[in-house]
């Protein structure tokens, strides 16, 4: 383990030294395969056959490779664009582990690799899907009826998450999953602890009998041993006593999983390609001296 | 201090009263074998049954409970440390550090900082003889003078080590450490000892066997790794020895290149407190691929097992089985399973063995296995009810994810909650009956999942049940249903704690980076 920790590290440095020398170069065209889902789909795959002997999946830390896209490539991240991790793949990295993949794999298939790296570094902001915007937005608010449970911007529903900065949080193929897998609970590493109590985030549809006979229908906001947190169909927020609870039953989810189904083709790309935009990068913190004079 | 436990001073009363200068520093050495005012040591007691004596909050009044203080730590997060209570005095400990409290207000009183300064998670002191004793995370033992945070003396005589945070042990003179790696990247775990006087170097027992053990066969060839032990242990002071667990041998999940047992890993361990030489070993999970560890919390108890006197040591174990031994000699009595679904292996009736099942190996694509590598229980502490007959457990219902990455011999890999929604992890109080292992009564921690707190119980017959998302409530040990309860307001990962002052028992529990410690109202007493 010590070995292929050195190795790491060996070859993280060569990369990181790389990049510091080719930090001023031109960055050079854009990757015809960037924001395609399907092209990212099979850089993927590309990717979990060629790289993973030594590098991580999802881009992590394998036994012989170093991470690419989280903390320890910070540097790599920082330092190395889409073109310059391109050129690390086609002519390797002297002195280290990682081969020239030039004339071993296809230019294409190089290019998909790159499509699939990329969209693991950035949230959808980063790295929006292609398709036509004003009319996912149409899809959005009328055919799609997202709009019924989530809202953007101020208009819309309650029962489902606010959607206004949804593309600056998220992955865009976690929205895609979101859309169109039943199961898309993003799960963590079991040996993570939690560093704060969050709400629920999984929106369970329920149907609560009272016992004073009145009935409720809506989704879970939070939920203990004592006290349930309900956001009502009618739009109404609920603070319960379990003691006030006859029956609480769970009802079919609400947010359908079927949308690449349910829309035509390009409706549902054009969707995706409104929603992959919603949201705004985070400002940069404000230094002392920046920051503006406090009005008061 | 009172010693209840300790036998009359025969010697003393033999050998006259000119001896009886030298005679307390022996009386000392041990605790009450039941804790009551006072709550010296992580499990509260050397059995580690936590069954304190205390019955001034009952099942009755437990209604009328409060908060009666908070006090913020600062500088940590996630505390995972049992804070030690002597005299009126609360002691909350990180590594190199301690913050001693009025146990009636939460008034600081006096803090004690080493360098380096850490946040990294640390699980208790000790305090006896107006002593009391931390370990630092580079690898010193501390005693500091218990009324003022003076330091009285820093350990410098063994081995450089690395130490787990485990609460110190004292016991007969000593100062019993734990830890995960000796001598440096992965000499496995060790326990060592100290004197509890000077601090003085006394032995080291090692969960990796020496050339000339006969346990170092159980490796393949392999070089030995791993067994780190990073919880507390137990200790009777009739039979001079000590109980731990250690936990999984290296590489975690990866087993192809150390075929056989893998000794002394996932055994708990009897050591004779004198020497640390190894009385006995039980090993629970041999060959363990899935990182369950034998680190749980040992509880010794003494107990009539199928119409025979036995004294017994108990473990409801990460691998989903209770285990009942018999602590002279560690003659397997009975495992049962305590949640719903264990399919990693079974345990062979007769010896105890366990034998894994090679369907769920870690592989590259993944394996389902239950209970997942979180386990069915973890570090939070169990509590022994002798009234009740009830073991409580903090209880984990699920399966995990195992998957490696390659399939080299020691392949690195990770684990994850497993996706099925049937498999997800839910956390429970339960109660099974100590002497069959049957559950007998669940309280569902709604929402928590991970991990989670300790428990206690005491002769008031309560149990003081925290749930790792921040509610603490006290259940009627007989029943489980809840008499009371007070949402803390952020993740609870410790054991909790009871002792009184001036006659008034408190709970307490540390949650988040705040201790919270209740009472009942003056009126209601």
């Amino acid at each position: 383990m010590k070995t292929a920790l050195t190795t790491a590290l060996v070859i993280c440095l060569a990369l990181t030294g790389a990049g510091a020398q080719r930090r001023a170069a031109p960055s050079g065209p854009l990757n015809p395969f960037a924001s395609n889902a399907q092209a990212i789909g099979q850089g993927e795959q590309l990717y979990n056959q060629n790289c993973t002997a030594c590098h991580g999946i999802n881009g992590g830390a394998g036994e012989i490779g170093p991470e690419i896209i989280h903390k320890l490539s910070g540097a790599l991240r920082g330092e190395l664009d889409d073109n310059q991790i391109l050129d690390v793949i086609r002519n390797g990295t002297p002195r280290t582990a990682m081969p020239a993949w030039k004339g071993k794999i296809s230019e294409d298939d190089i290019l998909k690799i790159g499509a699939f790296l990329h969209s693991l570094r950035g949230t959808a902001l980063d790295n929006p899907l292609t398709g036509d915007v004003a009319l996912g937005q149409d899809i959005f608010w009328g055919k799609g009826q997202c709009g019924s449970c989530h809202m953007l911007a101020g208009r819309g529903g309650l029962r489902g998450p606010d959607l206004t900065n949804i593309a600056a949080v998220r992955k865009s193929n976690s929205i895609v999953d979101a859309l169109t897998k039943a199961n898309h609970r993003i799960y963590g590493d079991g040996g993570v602890h939690l560093s704060a109590l969050p709400p629920m985030d999984t929106y369970d549809a329920v149907h609560i009998v009272l016992k004073a006979g009145k009935t409720l229908d809506g989704v879970l906001l939070n939920q203990d041993s004592y006290a349930l947190q309900l956001m009502g169909n009618d739009d109404q927020l609920y603070l319960l006593d379990r003691q006030q609870v006859q029956e609480i039953d769970a009802r079919p989810p609400i947010m359908p999983t079927d949308y690449d189904k349910r829309l035509a083709p390009k409706e549902f790309t054009d969707l995706i390609a409104f929603l992959t935009r919603q949201g705004r990068h985070a400002p940069p913190a404000p230094s002392r001296a920046s920051s503006n004079p406090d009005p008061d | 201090m009172n010693h209840p436990n300790r036998k009359t001073p025969v010697l003393a009363w033999m050998l006259g009263a000119s001896l009886l200068c030298i005679l307390p520093a022996v009386a000392q050495d041990t605790f009450p074998a039941q804790p009551g005012k006072d709550w010296p040591i992580y499990g509260g007691s050397y059995n580690n049954q936590r069954y304190s004596s205390l019955k001034e909050i009952t099942a009755a009044n437990a209604p009328n409970l409060q908060a009666k203080w908070t006090y913020h730590v600062e500088g940590m997060h996630g505390l995972e440390s049992v804070p030690v209570v002597a005299n009126g005095v609360m002691y909350v400990s990180g590594y190199n550090r301690i913050d001693a409290l009025d146990a009636r207000t939460g008034n600081v009183i006096w803090r004690f900082r080493r360098e380096p300064a850490t946040s990294a998670f640390q699980r208790g002191a000790a305090v006896a003889h107006n002593r009391v004793y931390i370990t630092t995370n580079d690898g010193h033992v501390l005693a500091l003078d218990a009324r003022t945070g003076a330091q009285l003396w820093e350990s410098k005589g063994g081995p450089l080590v690395s130490f787990a945070g485990t609460p110190p042990m004292v016991a007969n003179g000593k100062i019993l450490v734990s830890g995960n790696r000796f001598h440096g990247a992965d000499g496995g775990g060790f326990i060592q000892a100290y004197d509890e006087k000077t601090g003085e170097y006394r032995w080291t027992w090692r969960a990796i066997p020496d050339k000339d053990d006969p346990a170092i066969k159980t490796w393949g060839g392999h070089e030995p790794g791993g067994g780190p032990i990073w919880i507390g242990g137990a200790y009777d002071p009739d039979l001079k020895l000590v109980y731990y667990g250690t936990g999984q041998p290296n590489p975690q999940w990866s087993g192809k290149g150390r075929p056989g047992d893998n000794l002394y890993s996932d055994c708990i361990v009897a050591l004779d407190i004198d020497t640390g030489k190894l009385k006995w070993f039980f090993q629970t999970t041999p060959h363990d691929t899935h990182d369950y560890d034998a680190t749980e919390i040992v509880v010794l108890a003494d107990v009539t097992f199928k119409g025979k006197p036995r004294k017994a040591a108990l473990q409801a174990n990460r691998n989903g089985f209770y285990y009942i031994l018999d602590r002279t000699n560690g003659e397997f009595l009975q495992a049962t399973p305590f949640v719903s679904r264990v399919d990693w292996g079974k345990v062979d009736p007769k010896t105890g063995r366990g034998i894994p099942d090679p369907a769920h190996e870690p592989t590259v694509k993944g394996t389902i296995t239950c209970p997942s590598t979180a386990g069915a229980t973890n570090w939070p502490s169990p509590a022994y009810n002798p009234a009740t007959g009830l073991f409580y457990v903090t209880a984990t219902e699920g399966c995990g994810v195992n998957t490696l990455a390659s399939s080299a011999p020691d392949s690195e890999t990770s684990y994850l909650e497993s996706p099925r929604d049937k498999e997800s992890w839910q956390l429970y109080t339960r109660a099974i009956d100590a002497m069959t292992g049957a559950t007998k009564w669940d309280f569902k921690q709604i929402r928590s999942n991970h991990y989670g707190p300790g428990l206690l119980t005491t002769e008031g017959g309560i149990v003081f049940s925290p749930e790792q998302f921040g509610q603490v409530s006290v259940l009627d040990a007989k029943s489980g249903q809840s008499l009371w309860h007070y949402n803390t307001g952020d993740l609870i990962t410790a054991s909790p704690l009871t002792y009184s002052v001036d006659g008034r028992q408190y709970l307490a529990i540390a949650s988040g980076t705040n201790i919270f410690a209740f009472g009942l109202p003056e009126k209601a007493q």
